[in-house]
């Protein structure tokens, strides 16, 4: 960087991706929180173990492949082409390690490969990473207290390494196959991240079954009392604090979006480099967090797990089209969207007998999907991207993404992989360890330790006198 | 001078300067090594993950499930 102008630029927007990472932290943090708080005393150290290594295994398999994965499948491939060249995002290039942004080392690189992602290509390989964490976090309360932390932790790496990184190539880049044909538009990942979780937990529940005693000889369900409602609230507000992190992950903040050659306008961008402002997100995800939580409160009778987690299907509801809705639109679609999943939660739960054991599918799974949906009715007409020859948002192209995410992506692929595991006996813990808890052998161990301590110190009270 | 260094001096123009970590030319290899650890680890786990249940299974059948339903 040979010019202050320019290193401000560059060396800002690194900043601003770092604090995205801090921020985005919390979501996981918030979380294990939630789902420990969700879980019976018997299975709390499983729950946490099964989704704390999330964050290991992810990160390992999101850098050996998703990172890749994200630019190389953007045209499909054989949508609009091949695969593309992203000589900065494989594994082995030497972009992926400190960097000074001089003459590369390897040949498949160019001067202005180095020069561009020397900086960058850290902080936006570790801003996708926590958006990874997060797909794959969704899943793992849906299923808790019977899945095999083997088996989870496959389908962590499946979908936050694989199949919503190909759901953000396609339509969650500037030069996604979606974007391109289909107008798609998913500013804030209501389809992207949160339709593909909520899919393939819903995959994953239909091979899985519900937990032992969920449902009454009648079909009615048992509700499961929650071991600690206040880990479950802070869990949930570290969520909502997470997203502020989220939300600025998916902007670049300063970008050229004047697309004639002779002009320039600097301004906050979307993934697509289409216009917005750090403000309009701002004011949007508060209004669409209130809606959710109100409609939420509303249909639930005040119920507090279904308020808090309202408030988060509010903002997953008008992420998607949140860089360009008025607030009061935002609040609007939260409210209906999340009545709307809140029904369909309960509906799906008593139709077929899934056991949501924190009601991830409805949260964000119809939530995300609904919003995607809404999105093309709103923002019917506008155009997708900067490209003039690129689709616009159009409700059929959106209903189409929507499928595309929930159904073909999130679902099908977790569908059948459970089925495999299944079939080989790896997917569901035994009953026996079941009813006992998963916990039982730890907790064992853990009074053993304290008899000991116990002894010793009789035993020192006993010499002291 | 160490065989590993990729940067002989920081008094040059940081223009030139590419990479800084050593070994450069060697990053397949550890792409290789580490992506092996990764598989191991899975595997290791989903044994040890089964082998741990089978012996649970064992000790529950044992000790007579019924004592511990309703455990905390």
């Amino acid at each position: 960087m040979e010019n202050q102008l320019d290193a401000l630029r560059v060396i800002f927007t690194e900043f601003y991706y770092w604090v995205t990472v801090v921020l985005m932290f919390f979501i996981h943090v918030g979380f294990c929180l939630y789902e420990v708080g969700v879980s019976r005393r018997k299975n709390m150290l499983h729950t946490l173990m099964k989704n704390a290594l999330i964050m290991p295994l992810v990160t390992v398999t999101f850098f050996f492949f998703g990172w890749w994965i994200y630019f190389a499948f953007q045209n499909g491939p054989g949508i609009t082409g091949g695969l593309k060249g992203a000589a900065w995002s494989t594994p082995w290039s030497e972009l992926m390690g400190p960097h000074m942004g001089g003459k590369p080392a390897s040949a498949d690189l160019s001067a202005e490969d180095t020069a561009t992602w020397a900086r960058l290509n850290g902080v936006f390989w570790a801003a996708f990473v926590l958006f990874a964490w997060t797909a794959a976090s969704v899943l793992s309360g849906a299923v808790i207290e019977r899945i095999r932390s083997g088996a989870f932790w496959v389908f962590a790496v499946l979908v936050g390494s694989v199949t919503w990184v190909i759901g953000g190539a396609w339509g969650w880049s500037d030069a996604g196959w979606m974007v391109q044909r289909l107008g798609y538009h998913d500013a804030y990942a209501s389809g992207v991240i949160h339709a593909v979780a909520g899919g393939s937990a819903l995959a994953i529940l239909i091979q899985l079954g519900p937990r032992i005693g969920r449902f009454r000889s009648n079909g009615t369900p048992r509700t499961f009392p929650l071991h600690n409602p206040w880990m479950v609230v802070i869990g949930v507000f570290l969520i909502y604090t997470g997203f502020w992190g989220f939300y600025a992950a998916c902007n670049l903040p300063i970008l050229d979006v004047d697309p004639d050659d002779g002009r320039t306008f600097f301004s906050a961008s979307t993934i697509y480099l289409t216009p917005t402002t750090l403000g309009a997100i701002t004011v949007n995800f508060l209004l669409s967090l209130a809606g959710g939580m109100l409609a939420a409160y509303f249909f639930s009778k005040g119920d507090p797990f279904w308020t808090f987690s309202g408030g988060l299907g509010g903002i997953i509801a008008a992420s998607a089209g949140n860089d360009l809705y008025h607030p009061l639109q935002a609040f609007l679609i939260a409210v209906v969207v999340v009545s709307c999943a809140y029904k369909l939660h309960y509906w799906v739960e008593r139709r077929w007998k899934i056991d949501d054991a924190v009601g991830a599918v409805a949260v964000h799974g119809y939530c995300g999907t609904l919003g995607v949906i809404v999105t093309g009715f709103v923002l019917w007409g506008y155009p997708s991207s900067p490209n003039p020859e690129y689709a616009s948002i159009t409700p059929w192209g959106q209903l189409l993404g929507a499928i595309i995410m929930l159904g073909l992506l999130g679902f099908l692929p977790c569908f059948i992989l459970a089925g495999v595991l299944k079939r080989a006996g790896l997917l569901r813990i035994p009953l026996e360890v079941e009813i006992a808890g998963l916990d039982r052998h730890a907790q064992v161990e853990e009074s053993q330790q304290a008899e000991e301590v116990l002894e010793a110190e009789r035993e020192s009270a006993g010499n002291a006198g | 001078m160490s065989v590993t260094a990729a940067i002989e001096s920081w008094s040059g123009n940081p223009l030139d300067v590419g990479p800084l970590y050593p070994w450069v030319g060697g990053e397949l290899l550890l792409l290789i090594i580490c992506v092996a650890l990764w598989i191991c680890w899975t595997i290791w786990q989903i044994k040890t993950e089964n082998a741990g249940y089978a012996k649970e299974v064992q000790e529950l059948k044992q000790q007579g499930l019924s004592r511990f339903v309703g455990g905390k």
